[in-house]
């Protein structure tokens, strides 16, 4: 069995889940759903370009409210609030980036986690008078699909689902690119990478962007499936979980997703504890940290084909 | 200008807690480069563990409130600095050769452990210091009265911090835990026992957290389990401010974290005042790319 | 190969555990914050309940039937509170009672309408909960707007001529603040400071400095006991006489410990009263009751709520109406009903009717003394 396995039996489990277990697990797998989408697109910062960002919910929350408001105020169906929520998150990601992306590391990581604090508490004193303050916004309608309404949990849980995993070939495709591997090179030692002719500045913002453009849609997602969002829902805690979920996967896509079903799974499933629960979970992580340092499933080293080839052509022209 | 010096004070002395927290931050940071998001919870056991002792000893009656004050202290800082022992040789150590964020969510797993095994420990309910081993007078300071406990713990961070820093720049000891600070490696080759000055790392930063924890105790009277996460954050964010592994800067960092939340809060907007903060954190960052007193230097290269 | 296998086995758990569990007789839900940060209150929820619970099935059930109770964590966050009441929904409960905080309460409101389960709100004031026109969602709580006025009424009987409005940007203090300012707006007492302070802290002196600067006449902090108790406490500190005043979210025991006998003397508040305040029958054995099981006294107002709200499905049940639908119907026409908070009635909204706030003031022992009606 090896990861071509995974990939198989994986995909099979999920969408056999909501037939087999009742509405819980169901919505359950809903969340997990949204945050292994959320957690994607951190991976792009954090697991691939190496931009500690703590701040991952403020991109979340700018779309999830772009979504309400243009869904409550200027009644626009859900799934066209989809790309204006995105494009909102990418734009607030490249204001907010543009002066502060040559940070580095930890002092990135502390700007990133004051970011998310002034959009909590901006949004808590309703700014502008549209985000209804601490109460937040209600009333937010459900996606119509083809004039198919998306209510019930396991209608959510394949639209959700259906859109991790586009996200995750899209993303794999971004992976295996020139942008790709320009993203590892910068992780790996910016200096050198900009030696050799990248432009890091240039890469890091189009990576922020990326990963806020989609945090801004899955913001769509979340706020379309909770019908009303409320500030408490965007604080640091969620920001902190997120980078957790992508520093225990390891980086690789694969790992992501195993990473946050143990994130948002694993209190669920502890719920038999009820009090206890959160110190159990608190004792896991730490445990499965140390277990594998690298975290769960780290990606696995690239392949070249063409330099294998080059390499075997030159062997064998030596041998002639 | 009363007013303003007035609101000074409070933010100083705010930011004298915020301080000592943020020592030891900084040190464990400066050594490790780890964040230690246990830190706050760290101080939240020194200040439930500095009451039961109050409560439960009869110190108070053996002694007198200043020498319980001291002894209390001593234990406190003694005990957290062995969880801390304890959970580097548990949760940091077996990632130190990981990738370092992996440490952060190691740190993260310990910080909700700990915060859950106070609430089962302890219960959900606040609890308050008994009333005796608050000095409470005050002391007429530049036209205002100030009362005496806010300068006990400005002046208590600051001698402090002069300490740490003498044991730093100034001890043997001090000097191998800024070779590890710099290159551990290289400092395994010097002969110094990396392993040992870590530990002495791991018993020095929870030892002085556990030490804030009771004095926000004392001071404050109140305190719950969910304490710890905000005076974290904050502490970590003076770190920062100061640039984080410089002992000075944490200090500095923290009082100047103190201060414009007080003015934030006097002058601007009292529901502004945490996003005031962070925005002039961010335009420092900005300025100085490495805190106000971090040095400048490439890290590669 | 083993870290597959590892990661199989945590997957095959996680779906061991989605099988539901067997049924008892009439199952009734309960949705409270048992971690994070309001854990007192939830755990007080939830031993208030268990005890009604016991009781009832020791008294041989309700119409012979036994009571289980179905107890879920929302860690006062509404993403946990929706899948709290997902779980509630799915674990066949046909009344779900709960939660702390209206944006909470919110986040599962719509999950147990669309499963067509009875809620009914314990510590959720914000108005618009009823206002949706959902058909099974009720409260015991009162709403903002009727605590909004009786506060103002409270400041307009105690002559204040200058008010500081001090809330904590909770949905709960931040409306009751509002429609606070509303009424007082209406009979012309000037409200002459509004804002709001950062919850969980402990230094508000920066605070006290500048509403001193404005001068009141009367501090109006709308927000809960913690926050409280550290601002009659730095208040006196600061040597700063001047009458505060609260809402029902300080009616909490432990205000008194954090303030201190001396700073809170003269403090009062409004709020629904507590068992130990009440001599009616139903509120004195319970009292008895409650001491015998946990040797002390409720210290919550919002806990007790939440034992009125078991005693309005309790009496549901006893009429037959375990459906849902029907029990909803019942409880809209129910009037007078004996509880432990004085006497429990709903509208057709499932707001909570009568007139029941009352004064407390703190006296110079430090002990809350409830005033005469």
């Amino acid at each position: 069995m090896n990861r071509k396995a995974l990939y198989i039996l994986i995909p099979a489990a999920l969408c056999l889940l909501p037939v087999f277990s009742n509405a819980y697990w169901t919505e359950v797998g809903v969340m997990i759903g949204i945050y292994a989408l959320l957690s994607l697109s951190l991976n792009v910062m954090l697991g691939q370009a190496g931009i500690f960002n703590m701040g991952h919910t403020a991109f979340f929350a700018v779309g999830a409210y772009t979504t309400a408001i243009l869904n409550t105020i200027c009644h626009w169906p859900i799934f066209l609030t989809m790309l204006p929520a995105g494009a909102a998150a990418g734009l607030f990601a490249l204001f907010i980036a543009r002066p502060i992306i040559h940070l580095r590391g930890d002092y990135l990581l502390v700007v990133t986690i004051g970011i998310v604090e002034i959009v909590r508490i901006a949004l808590i004193n309703n700014v502008f008078g549209l985000t209804g303050g601490s109460n937040g916004i209600f009333g937010i309608s459900r996606p119509m699909f083809f004039g198919f309404k998306i209510v019930k949990g396991i209608q959510f849980y394949y639209l959700v689902w259906g859109m991790v995993t586009i996200s995750l070939l899209l993303f794999h495709g971004l992976w295996k690119s020139r942008f790709g591997r320009a993203l590892n090179y910068i992780k790996e030692d910016d200096v050198a990478a900009e030696g050799c002719g990248i432009n890091v500045t240039d890469y890091k913002l189009s990576a922020f962007v990326l990963g806020a453009f989609w945090a801004g849609m899955a913001g769509t997602v979340y706020a379309a499936k909770m019908v009303t969002i409320a500030p408490e829902s965007f604080n640091f805690m969620e920001s902190v979980m997120l980078f957790a979920v992508v520093i225990l996967s390891g980086g690789s896509q694969i790992g992501v997703l195993a990473s946050v079903f143990l994130f948002i799974g694993l209190p669920e499933v502890l719920r038999e504890f009820s009090e206890a629960r959160m110190l159990i979970f608190g004792l896991a992580m730490m445990v499965m940290m140390v277990w594998r340092p690298q975290g769960l499933l780290p990606p696995l080293a690239r392949k070249y084909p063409l330099a294998k080839r080059l390499l075997d052509e030159n062997s064998t022209e030596k041998a002639a | 200008m009363e007013q303003f010096i007035q609101q000074l004070i409070n933010g100083l002395a705010v930011g004298g807690i915020y301080a000592l927290v943020a020592l030891g931050y900084t040190m464990v940071y400066g050594v490790l480069k780890l964040i230690n998001f246990a830190h706050g919870d760290l101080f939240t056991i020194g200040a439930y563990l500095g009451l039961t002792l109050l409560v439960s000893s009869n110190l108070a009656g053996l002694l007198t409130p200043v020498g319980a004050a001291i002894a209390v202290f001593i234990m406190v800082s003694l005990f957290v600095a062995l969880i801390g022992w304890i959970l580097e040789r548990a949760a940091y150590r077996p990632l130190r050769n990981a990738n370092r964020l992996s440490a952060v969510v190691s740190a993260l797993g310990a910080s909700i452990f700990f915060e859950n095994a106070i609430m089962l420990i302890y219960g959900a309910r606040v609890y308050v210091y008994p009333e005796f081993m608050r000095p409470d007078f005050s002391i007429p300071l530049l036209g205002i009265n100030v009362p005496f406990m806010r300068l006990l713990i400005i002046a208590a961070s600051v001698i402090l911090m002069v300490c740490l820093w003498l044991f730093i720049q100034r001890t043997r000891m001090g000097a191998s835990i800024r070779a590890v600070a710099i290159d551990q490696a290289a400092s395994r080759l010097m002969g110094i026992n990396v392993d040992r000055v870590i530990s002495l790392v791991f018993l020095i930063g929870p030892g002085l957290g556990g030490a804030a924890g009771l004095m926000v105790g004392i001071y404050y009277g109140q305190i719950d389990f969910t304490m710890g996460w905000t005076y974290g954050l904050k502490a970590f964010t003076a770190a920062i401010l100061g640039g984080i592994g410089n002992i000075p800067g944490a200090m500095l960092g923290g009082f100047l974290l103190g201060v414009t939340e007080a003015l934030a809060a006097g002058y601007i907007a009292m529901a502004w005042k945490d996003a005031v903060a962070f925005l002039v954190l961010i335009i420092i960052l900005i300025i100085r790319p490495t805190g106000i007193l971090g040095e400048r230097t490439a890290d590669k290269l | 190969m083993k870290k597959i296998g590892g990661l199989l086995a945590i997957f095959a758990i996680v779906f061991l555990f989605a099988w539901p569990v067997a049924a008892a007789d009439i199952k009734i839900g309960l949705m409270c914050p048992l971690t994070g940060k309001w854990a007192s209150e939830g755990q007080d929820m939830k031993n208030i309940v268990s005890l009604l619970v016991d009781q009832a099935n020791a008294a041989g059930g309700i119409n012979g039937q036994k009571i289980e109770l179905v107890v879920e964590d929302d860690a006062g966050d509404p993403r946990t509170a929706a899948l709290a009441a997902q779980k509630l929904a799915s674990s066949g409960v046909c009344a779900v009672i709960g939660t702390y905080g209206s944006a909470v309460t919110e986040a599962s409101q719509n999950i147990l309408d669309e499963a067509e389960i009875v809620q009914i709100g314990t510590g959720s004031t914000s108005v618009r909960l009823t206002e949706k026109g959902l058909e099974k969602f009720f409260r015991t709580c009162p709403r903002d707007d009727a605590q909004g006025k009786s506060a103002a009424k409270r400041i307009k009987e105690g002559g204040f001529k200058k008010v500081a409005l001090l809330h904590d940007n909770s949905s709960y203090a931040k409306g009751l603040a509002d429609e606070t300012r509303q009424e007082l707006n209406k009979a012309g007492v000037p409200v002459i400071f509004y804002d709001a302070l950062t919850p969980g802290e402990r230094d508000y002196t920066a605070i006290l400095t500048r509403l001193k600067a404005a001068n009141p006449d009367l501090i109006f902090y709308t927000g809960y006991y913690p926050e409280t108790g550290m601002l009659l406490r730095q208040k006196k500190e600061m040597g700063w006489q001047i009458p505060m005043m609260g809402g029902d979210a300080a009616n909490h025991q432990d205000l008194l410990k954090i303030a201190g006998p001396e700073a809170a003397a003269g403090y009062f508040f409004i709020s629904p009263p507590l068992p130990q305040d009440m001599d009616t029958k139903e509120a004195q054995d319970f009292l008895a009751a409650y001491k015998a099981k946990y040797n002390s006294l409720p210290v919550s107002v919002w806990a007790v709520l939440a034992g009125d709200a078991f005693k309005a499905v309790a009496a549901a049940l006893k009429e037959g109406r375990a459906d849902p639908e029907a029990m909803a119907e019942w409880l809209k026409t129910l009037k007078n009903l004996p509880a432990l908070s004085g006497t429990l009635g709903f509208d057709s909204r499932g707001d909570r009717v009568g007139e029941f706030y009352r004064a407390y003031v703190v006296d110079d022992k430090g002990a809350f003394k409830i005033q005469a009606k």
